[in-house]
Protein backbone atom coordinates (compact mmCIF):
# COMPACT_ATOMS: atom_id res chain seq x y z
CA UNK A 1 0.00 0.00 0.00
CA UNK A 2 1.23 3.25 -1.09
CA UNK A 3 2.23 5.83 1.87
CA UNK A 4 -0.24 8.30 0.56
CA UNK A 5 -2.76 6.01 1.14
CA UNK A 6 -1.79 4.61 4.47
CA UNK A 7 -4.41 6.67 6.50
CA UNK A 8 -6.95 7.60 3.98
CA UNK A 9 -9.00 10.55 3.97
CA UNK A 10 -9.71 13.40 0.76
CA UNK A 11 -10.32 17.09 0.18
CA UNK A 12 -12.15 18.93 -2.23
CA UNK A 13 -12.40 22.90 -3.23
CA UNK A 14 -15.01 24.50 -5.69
CA UNK A 15 -15.14 28.15 -6.86
CA UNK A 16 -18.35 30.01 -7.21
CA UNK A 17 -19.84 33.15 -7.61
CA UNK A 18 -17.60 35.29 -4.96
CA UNK A 19 -17.67 32.51 -2.75
CA UNK A 20 -15.70 29.47 -2.24
CA UNK A 21 -16.12 25.67 -1.08
CA UNK A 22 -14.10 23.13 0.54
CA UNK A 23 -14.39 20.13 2.18
CA UNK A 24 -12.78 16.77 3.76
CA UNK A 25 -14.29 13.72 5.28
CA UNK A 26 -13.51 13.38 8.87
CA UNK A 27 -11.61 9.41 9.17
CA UNK A 28 -8.76 8.51 10.86
CA UNK A 29 -7.72 4.89 10.13
CA UNK A 30 -4.36 2.87 9.56
CA UNK A 31 -4.90 0.69 6.77
CA UNK A 32 -8.44 -0.56 6.68
CA UNK A 33 -8.73 -0.15 10.50
CA UNK A 34 -10.59 3.28 11.51
CA UNK A 35 -9.86 4.45 14.01
CA UNK A 36 -11.36 8.01 14.68
CA UNK A 37 -14.18 9.94 12.83
CA UNK A 38 -13.13 13.59 14.12
CA UNK A 39 -9.91 13.92 12.60
CA UNK A 40 -10.31 17.00 10.12
CA UNK A 41 -7.76 17.83 7.48
CA UNK A 42 -9.37 21.36 6.65
CA UNK A 43 -7.60 24.08 8.69
CA UNK A 44 -8.27 27.58 8.89
CA UNK A 45 -5.09 30.24 7.70
CA UNK A 46 -6.62 33.56 7.76
CA UNK A 47 -10.77 34.86 8.16
CA UNK A 48 -11.20 33.38 4.53
CA UNK A 49 -8.21 31.24 4.05
CA UNK A 50 -8.57 27.68 3.94
CA UNK A 51 -5.94 24.82 3.35
CA UNK A 52 -6.50 21.09 3.37
CA UNK A 53 -4.28 18.85 3.98
CA UNK A 54 -5.01 14.91 2.46
CA UNK A 55 -2.52 12.23 2.74
CA UNK A 56 -0.21 11.06 6.02
CA UNK A 57 -2.21 11.79 8.55
CA UNK A 58 1.48 12.91 10.79
CA UNK A 59 2.98 15.01 7.85
CA UNK A 60 -1.24 16.72 7.76
CA UNK A 61 -0.24 18.04 10.94
CA UNK A 62 3.34 18.83 10.78
CA UNK A 63 2.78 20.99 7.21
CA UNK A 64 -0.04 23.00 8.78
CA UNK A 65 1.98 23.78 12.17
CA UNK A 66 5.04 24.73 9.82
CA UNK A 67 2.89 26.47 7.44
CA UNK A 68 1.30 28.82 10.25
CA UNK A 69 4.19 29.74 11.65
CA UNK A 70 5.49 30.67 8.50
CA UNK A 71 2.16 32.57 8.04
CA UNK A 72 2.25 34.29 11.48
CA UNK A 73 6.14 35.23 10.66
CA UNK A 74 4.92 36.87 7.34
CA UNK A 75 2.03 38.95 8.51
CA UNK A 76 3.61 40.08 11.64
CA UNK A 77 6.84 41.63 9.49
CA UNK A 78 4.56 42.33 6.54
CA UNK A 79 1.61 43.89 8.55
CA UNK A 80 -0.97 42.55 6.28
CA UNK A 81 -3.14 39.48 5.21
CA UNK A 82 -1.97 37.04 3.39
CA UNK A 83 -3.30 36.36 -0.09
CA UNK A 84 -4.03 33.42 -1.49
CA UNK A 85 -1.66 32.85 -3.86
CA UNK A 86 1.19 33.65 -1.65
CA UNK A 87 -0.21 30.87 0.46
CA UNK A 88 0.15 28.52 -2.38
CA UNK A 89 4.16 29.78 -3.19
CA UNK A 90 5.05 29.55 0.18
CA UNK A 91 3.47 25.76 0.34
CA UNK A 92 5.06 25.25 -2.89
CA UNK A 93 8.53 26.10 -1.49
CA UNK A 94 7.94 24.43 2.00
CA UNK A 95 7.25 21.55 0.15
CA UNK A 96 9.96 21.76 -2.61
CA UNK A 97 12.62 21.87 0.42
CA UNK A 98 11.91 18.46 0.72
CA UNK A 99 12.24 17.43 -2.82
CA UNK A 100 14.12 14.44 -2.12
CA UNK A 101 12.60 13.02 0.91
CA UNK A 102 8.88 14.61 0.69
CA UNK A 103 5.89 15.43 2.83
CA UNK A 104 3.73 12.94 1.82
CA UNK A 105 0.65 15.41 1.84
CA UNK A 106 -1.31 16.94 -1.30
CA UNK A 107 -2.62 20.09 -0.49
CA UNK A 108 -5.60 21.94 -1.49
CA UNK A 109 -5.85 25.66 -1.25
CA UNK A 110 -9.14 27.56 -0.66
CA UNK A 111 -9.84 31.37 -0.24
CA UNK A 112 -10.73 35.32 -1.17
CA UNK A 113 -8.37 37.70 -1.83
CA UNK A 114 -7.84 39.92 1.84
CA UNK A 115 -9.05 43.06 -0.63
CA UNK A 116 -10.57 42.41 -3.95
CA UNK A 117 -12.36 39.22 -2.68
CA UNK A 118 -11.74 37.67 -5.62
CA UNK A 119 -12.05 33.81 -5.61
CA UNK A 120 -8.90 31.62 -5.81
CA UNK A 121 -8.56 27.73 -5.32
CA UNK A 122 -5.88 25.36 -5.88
CA UNK A 123 -3.79 22.29 -5.85
CA UNK A 124 -0.24 21.07 -5.36
CA UNK A 125 1.27 17.74 -5.70
CA UNK A 126 3.58 16.26 -2.43
CA UNK A 127 6.95 18.13 -3.91
CA UNK A 128 5.38 21.65 -4.59
CA UNK A 129 4.10 21.70 -8.19
CA UNK A 130 0.96 23.88 -8.31
CA UNK A 131 -2.52 23.55 -10.21
CA UNK A 132 -4.60 26.89 -10.47
CA UNK A 133 -7.83 25.64 -12.52
CA UNK A 134 -11.39 27.80 -12.87
CA UNK A 135 -13.32 25.25 -11.33
CA UNK A 136 -12.49 22.56 -8.81
CA UNK A 137 -9.56 20.53 -7.26
CA UNK A 138 -9.85 17.39 -5.31
CA UNK A 139 -6.63 15.51 -3.45
CA UNK A 140 -6.71 12.01 -1.24
CA UNK A 141 -7.17 8.29 -1.98
CA UNK A 142 -10.94 8.93 -3.45
CA UNK A 143 -9.40 11.57 -6.26
CA UNK A 144 -10.69 9.59 -8.99
CA UNK A 145 -13.79 9.39 -7.98
CA UNK A 146 -14.16 13.10 -7.05
CA UNK A 147 -12.92 13.86 -10.65
CA UNK A 148 -16.07 11.50 -11.96
CA UNK A 149 -18.61 13.48 -9.59
CA UNK A 150 -17.12 17.07 -10.07
CA UNK A 151 -16.93 17.47 -13.47
CA UNK A 152 -20.44 16.20 -13.64
CA UNK A 153 -22.12 18.27 -11.08
CA UNK A 154 -20.35 21.87 -10.94
CA UNK A 155 -21.19 24.50 -13.13
CA UNK A 156 -19.87 28.15 -13.31
CA UNK A 157 -20.98 31.00 -10.97
CA UNK A 158 -23.11 29.17 -8.30
CA UNK A 159 -24.60 31.02 -5.37
CA UNK A 160 -23.37 29.79 -2.15
CA UNK A 161 -26.29 27.47 -1.38
CA UNK A 162 -25.85 25.95 -4.63
CA UNK A 163 -22.39 25.32 -3.73
CA UNK A 164 -22.99 23.91 -0.96
CA UNK A 165 -24.99 21.32 -2.26
CA UNK A 166 -22.85 20.73 -5.48
CA UNK A 167 -19.57 20.08 -3.06
CA UNK A 168 -21.75 18.26 -0.33
CA UNK A 169 -23.08 15.41 -2.95
CA UNK A 170 -19.76 15.55 -4.86
CA UNK A 171 -17.49 14.67 -1.89
CA UNK A 172 -20.01 12.24 -0.28
CA UNK A 173 -20.83 10.11 -3.10
CA UNK A 174 -17.07 9.67 -4.00
CA UNK A 175 -15.78 8.65 -0.55
CA UNK A 176 -18.80 6.29 -0.44
CA UNK A 177 -17.01 4.55 -3.18
CA UNK A 178 -13.46 4.61 -1.17
CA UNK A 179 -12.93 2.28 1.46
CA UNK A 180 -10.46 4.73 3.31
CA UNK A 181 -12.44 7.74 3.01
CA UNK A 182 -16.05 8.94 4.93
CA UNK A 183 -17.24 8.48 7.92
CA UNK A 184 -18.91 12.14 8.16
CA UNK A 185 -17.98 15.28 6.49
CA UNK A 186 -16.91 18.93 7.08
CA UNK A 187 -17.81 21.57 4.45
CA UNK A 188 -16.91 25.09 4.58
CA UNK A 189 -18.42 28.03 2.61
CA UNK A 190 -16.38 31.05 2.56
CA UNK A 191 -17.83 34.23 1.67
CA UNK A 192 -16.69 37.14 1.66
CA UNK A 193 -18.01 38.37 5.19
CA UNK A 194 -18.72 34.61 6.72
CA UNK A 195 -17.64 31.61 6.51
CA UNK A 196 -20.54 28.75 6.97
CA UNK A 197 -19.23 25.47 8.45
CA UNK A 198 -21.12 22.45 8.38
CA UNK A 199 -20.97 18.86 9.17
CA UNK A 200 -22.35 16.31 7.61
CA UNK A 201 -24.26 13.29 8.91
CA UNK A 202 -23.12 10.09 6.55
CA UNK A 203 -23.05 6.55 6.25
CA UNK A 204 -20.33 5.06 9.36
CA UNK A 205 -19.16 2.27 6.91
CA UNK B 1 -8.46 -14.14 13.95
CA UNK B 2 -5.67 -12.77 12.04
CA UNK B 3 -7.81 -13.46 9.04
CA UNK B 4 -7.43 -9.86 8.13
CA UNK B 5 -3.66 -9.01 8.33
CA UNK B 6 -2.66 -12.43 6.94
CA UNK B 7 -5.26 -12.01 3.81
CA UNK B 8 -4.04 -8.49 3.43
CA UNK B 9 -0.38 -9.33 2.95
CA UNK B 10 -1.10 -12.55 0.87
CA UNK B 11 -2.74 -10.16 -1.58
CA UNK B 12 0.34 -8.04 -2.22
CA UNK B 13 2.50 -10.60 -1.82
CA UNK B 14 1.55 -14.07 -2.66
CA UNK B 15 -0.60 -13.58 -6.14
CA UNK B 16 1.28 -14.08 -8.99
CA UNK B 17 -1.81 -12.60 -11.09
CA UNK B 18 -1.18 -9.18 -10.70
CA UNK B 19 0.64 -7.27 -13.40
CA UNK B 20 4.54 -6.71 -12.82
CA UNK B 21 5.95 -4.58 -15.56
CA UNK B 22 6.65 -0.90 -14.65
CA UNK B 23 3.64 0.06 -16.70
CA UNK B 24 1.49 -1.24 -13.52
CA UNK B 25 2.69 2.55 -11.72
CA UNK B 26 0.66 4.34 -15.13
CA UNK B 27 -2.44 2.87 -14.17
CA UNK B 28 -4.62 3.24 -11.21
CA UNK B 29 -4.19 1.19 -8.24
CA UNK B 30 -7.16 -0.52 -8.35
CA UNK B 31 -6.77 -1.68 -12.15
CA UNK B 32 -4.06 -3.54 -10.57
CA UNK B 33 -5.62 -5.50 -7.71
CA UNK B 34 -7.25 -8.79 -7.06
CA UNK B 35 -10.93 -8.73 -6.40
CA UNK B 36 -11.28 -8.91 -2.72
CA UNK B 37 -14.18 -9.68 -0.20
CA UNK B 38 -12.78 -7.73 2.67
CA UNK B 39 -15.83 -8.69 4.73
CA UNK B 40 -17.18 -9.17 7.84
CA UNK B 41 -19.26 -12.23 8.02
CA UNK B 42 -21.11 -14.31 10.78
CA UNK B 43 -23.47 -17.50 11.32
CA UNK B 44 -25.09 -18.24 14.49
CA UNK B 45 -27.33 -21.64 15.71
CA UNK B 46 -30.31 -21.25 17.06
CA UNK B 47 -32.68 -23.93 18.06
CA UNK B 48 -34.83 -24.38 15.17
CA UNK B 49 -31.94 -23.29 12.37
CA UNK B 50 -29.28 -20.83 11.61
CA UNK B 51 -28.79 -17.00 11.14
CA UNK B 52 -26.53 -15.88 8.63
CA UNK B 53 -25.17 -13.02 8.07
CA UNK B 54 -22.76 -10.42 5.85
CA UNK B 55 -22.03 -6.74 4.60
CA UNK B 56 -22.11 -6.07 1.20
CA UNK B 57 -18.55 -4.25 0.03
CA UNK B 58 -16.69 -5.58 -2.53
CA UNK B 59 -13.11 -4.19 -3.08
CA UNK B 60 -10.58 -3.77 -5.93
CA UNK B 61 -7.66 -2.43 -3.80
CA UNK B 62 -9.28 0.63 -1.90
CA UNK B 63 -11.87 1.19 -4.34
CA UNK B 64 -15.27 -0.08 -3.47
CA UNK B 65 -16.39 -2.01 -7.09
CA UNK B 66 -19.77 -3.19 -5.26
CA UNK B 67 -21.28 -1.93 -2.60
CA UNK B 68 -24.49 -4.26 -2.62
CA UNK B 69 -22.65 -7.60 -3.14
CA UNK B 70 -24.31 -10.84 -1.46
CA UNK B 71 -21.89 -12.90 0.30
CA UNK B 72 -24.47 -15.38 1.63
CA UNK B 73 -24.94 -18.11 -1.47
CA UNK B 74 -26.80 -20.84 -1.27
CA UNK B 75 -25.01 -23.94 -1.42
CA UNK B 76 -28.49 -26.05 -1.90
CA UNK B 77 -32.07 -24.92 -0.22
CA UNK B 78 -31.64 -25.44 3.28
CA UNK B 79 -27.59 -24.61 3.37
CA UNK B 80 -25.65 -20.87 2.58
CA UNK B 81 -22.14 -20.21 3.04
CA UNK B 82 -20.70 -16.80 3.49
CA UNK B 83 -17.95 -16.03 1.11
CA UNK B 84 -15.17 -13.72 2.24
CA UNK B 85 -11.52 -13.63 0.74
CA UNK B 86 -10.59 -13.42 -2.84
CA UNK B 87 -14.30 -13.18 -4.73
CA UNK B 88 -13.18 -15.00 -7.65
CA UNK B 89 -12.20 -18.06 -5.37
CA UNK B 90 -14.96 -18.00 -3.15
CA UNK B 91 -17.56 -18.31 -5.91
CA UNK B 92 -15.98 -21.05 -8.17
CA UNK B 93 -15.63 -22.89 -4.89
CA UNK B 94 -19.06 -22.38 -4.13
CA UNK B 95 -20.36 -23.40 -7.26
CA UNK B 96 -18.50 -26.56 -7.33
CA UNK B 97 -19.49 -27.66 -3.94
CA UNK B 98 -23.03 -26.46 -4.84
CA UNK B 99 -23.05 -29.01 -8.24
CA UNK B 100 -22.08 -31.68 -5.98
CA UNK B 101 -24.99 -31.23 -3.50
CA UNK B 102 -27.38 -31.24 -6.26
CA UNK B 103 -26.24 -34.27 -7.58
CA UNK B 104 -25.57 -35.79 -4.24
CA UNK B 105 -29.67 -34.91 -3.72
CA UNK B 106 -30.77 -37.01 -6.86
CA UNK B 107 -28.59 -39.90 -5.30
CA UNK B 108 -29.66 -40.16 -1.93
CA UNK B 109 -33.19 -39.47 -2.56
CA UNK B 110 -33.59 -36.48 0.26
CA UNK B 111 -31.79 -32.91 0.79
CA UNK B 112 -27.96 -33.45 1.75
CA UNK B 113 -26.67 -32.85 5.46
CA UNK B 114 -24.69 -29.52 6.69
CA UNK B 115 -22.22 -31.80 7.35
CA UNK B 116 -21.42 -32.86 4.02
CA UNK B 117 -21.16 -29.46 2.61
CA UNK B 118 -19.32 -28.58 5.05
CA UNK B 119 -16.75 -31.01 4.55
CA UNK B 120 -16.67 -31.02 0.56
CA UNK B 121 -15.76 -27.28 0.88
CA UNK B 122 -13.10 -28.82 3.36
CA UNK B 123 -11.76 -30.79 1.24
CA UNK B 124 -11.33 -28.37 -1.56
CA UNK B 125 -9.96 -25.47 0.63
CA UNK B 126 -7.87 -27.94 1.70
CA UNK B 127 -6.25 -29.44 -1.25
CA UNK B 128 -5.93 -26.74 -2.84
CA UNK B 129 -5.06 -24.48 -0.18
CA UNK B 130 -1.82 -22.69 -1.44
CA UNK B 131 -3.27 -21.71 -4.78
CA UNK B 132 -7.08 -20.30 -3.13
CA UNK B 133 -7.65 -17.57 -0.53
CA UNK B 134 -10.76 -18.27 1.18
CA UNK B 135 -12.94 -18.23 3.99
CA UNK B 136 -15.96 -19.82 4.21
CA UNK B 137 -18.44 -20.38 6.88
CA UNK B 138 -21.21 -22.83 6.12
CA UNK B 139 -24.41 -23.00 7.56
CA UNK B 140 -28.05 -24.87 7.33
CA UNK B 141 -30.19 -26.88 8.52
CA UNK B 142 -30.84 -30.50 8.26
CA UNK B 143 -33.17 -33.26 9.73
CA UNK B 144 -30.67 -34.84 11.60
CA UNK B 145 -28.86 -32.23 13.53
CA UNK B 146 -31.17 -29.13 13.18
CA UNK B 147 -28.99 -25.92 12.72
CA UNK B 148 -25.13 -26.01 12.07
CA UNK B 149 -22.57 -24.20 11.79
CA UNK B 150 -19.31 -25.18 10.36
CA UNK B 151 -16.35 -22.38 9.57
CA UNK B 152 -13.19 -23.15 6.96
CA UNK B 153 -10.64 -20.20 7.59
CA UNK B 154 -7.76 -19.95 5.38
CA UNK B 155 -5.19 -23.06 5.49
CA UNK B 156 -8.59 -25.51 5.40
CA UNK B 157 -9.61 -26.90 8.28
CA UNK B 158 -13.28 -27.41 9.73
CA UNK B 159 -14.83 -27.11 12.39
CA UNK B 160 -18.57 -27.20 14.31
CA UNK B 161 -18.58 -23.85 16.27
CA UNK B 162 -22.09 -22.73 18.00
CA UNK B 163 -21.31 -18.92 16.70
CA UNK B 164 -18.65 -18.28 13.71
CA UNK B 165 -17.34 -14.97 12.80
CA UNK B 166 -14.86 -14.61 9.67
CA UNK B 167 -13.63 -11.83 7.21
CA UNK B 168 -11.70 -8.97 7.68
CA UNK B 169 -14.10 -7.05 10.05
CA UNK B 170 -14.18 -10.01 12.52
CA UNK B 171 -10.99 -8.76 14.20
CA UNK B 172 -12.73 -5.86 16.02
CA UNK B 173 -15.91 -7.81 17.43
CA UNK B 174 -14.36 -11.18 19.00
CA UNK B 175 -14.56 -9.62 22.39
CA UNK B 176 -17.82 -8.27 21.37
CA UNK B 177 -19.27 -11.82 20.88
CA UNK B 178 -17.82 -12.93 23.92
CA UNK B 179 -19.08 -10.72 25.70
CA UNK B 180 -22.78 -10.56 24.69
CA UNK B 181 -23.12 -14.12 23.04
CA UNK B 182 -26.15 -15.64 25.03
CA UNK B 183 -27.26 -19.52 23.77
CA UNK B 184 -30.28 -20.49 23.69
CA UNK B 185 -31.70 -17.08 21.63
CA UNK B 186 -34.80 -16.96 19.94
CA UNK B 187 -34.85 -16.55 15.91
CA UNK B 188 -35.54 -12.68 16.70
CA UNK B 189 -33.05 -12.57 19.52
CA UNK B 190 -30.23 -14.23 17.24
CA UNK B 191 -30.94 -11.77 13.90
CA UNK B 192 -30.84 -8.89 16.41
CA UNK B 193 -27.33 -9.95 17.59
CA UNK B 194 -26.47 -10.65 14.63
CA UNK B 195 -27.15 -7.26 13.09
CA UNK B 196 -25.57 -5.14 16.02
CA UNK B 197 -22.30 -7.41 15.72
CA UNK B 198 -21.98 -6.48 11.85
CA UNK B 199 -22.58 -3.13 12.44
CA UNK B 200 -19.39 -2.58 14.99
CA UNK B 201 -17.55 -4.48 12.51
CA UNK B 202 -18.51 -2.52 9.06
CA UNK B 203 -18.07 0.85 11.27
CA UNK B 204 -14.32 0.10 12.28
CA UNK B 205 -13.27 -2.09 9.41
CA UNK B 206 -12.68 -0.12 5.78
CA UNK B 207 -13.07 -2.82 3.84
CA UNK B 208 -16.33 -3.76 5.15
CA UNK B 209 -19.34 -1.72 4.26
CA UNK B 210 -22.71 -1.11 2.86
CA UNK B 211 -25.93 -3.12 3.54
CA UNK B 212 -26.24 -5.75 6.36
CA UNK B 213 -27.60 -8.90 4.70
CA UNK B 214 -29.29 -11.69 6.97
CA UNK B 215 -30.82 -15.03 6.18
CA UNK B 216 -32.51 -17.04 8.75
CA UNK B 217 -32.80 -21.03 7.40
CA UNK B 218 -35.37 -23.13 9.21
CA UNK B 219 -36.79 -26.08 8.07
CA UNK B 220 -39.50 -24.55 6.50
CA UNK B 221 -36.88 -21.96 4.27
CA UNK B 222 -34.93 -19.36 3.97
CA UNK B 223 -35.97 -15.82 4.78
CA UNK B 224 -33.58 -13.21 3.03
CA UNK B 225 -33.57 -9.51 4.72
CA UNK B 226 -31.44 -6.67 4.05
CA UNK B 227 -31.04 -4.03 7.00
CA UNK B 228 -29.71 -0.61 5.13
CA UNK B 229 -27.58 2.12 6.89
CA UNK B 230 -30.41 4.20 8.65
CA UNK B 231 -31.88 0.52 10.08
CA UNK B 232 -28.66 -0.32 11.56
CA UNK B 233 -27.86 0.34 15.26
CA UNK B 234 -25.66 3.75 16.20
CA UNK B 235 -22.81 2.99 18.83
CA UNK B 236 -20.13 5.60 20.38
CA UNK B 237 -18.54 6.91 17.55
CA UNK B 238 -14.60 7.62 18.89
Amino acid sequence: MSILNYNGGCVVAMKGKNCVAIACDLRFGVQSQTITTDFERVFELGPQLYIGLPGLATDTQTVYQRLQFRIKMYEMREGRRMKPQTLMAMAQNLLYERRFGPYFVEPVIAGLHPSTKEPYICALDLIGCPCEPADFVVSGTCSESLYGMCETTWREDMEPEDLFECISQSLVNAFDRDALSGWGAVVHIIEHDKVTTRYLKCRQD
Amino acid sequence: SACGVIMASAAVAGHSNMKSSHLASLTPQWMNSEVLTGTSIMAVEFDGGVVVGADSRTSMGTYVSNRVTDKLTRVTDRIYCCRSGSAADTQAIADIVSSHMEILEVKLGEPPLVQVAANTFKEICYNYRDMLMAGIIVAGWDKSKGGQVYTIPLGGMMVRQPIAIGGSGSTYVWGHIDAAYQPNMNQEETVDFVRKTLTLALTRDGSSGGVVRVAVITKDGVDRRVFLHNELPEFYQG
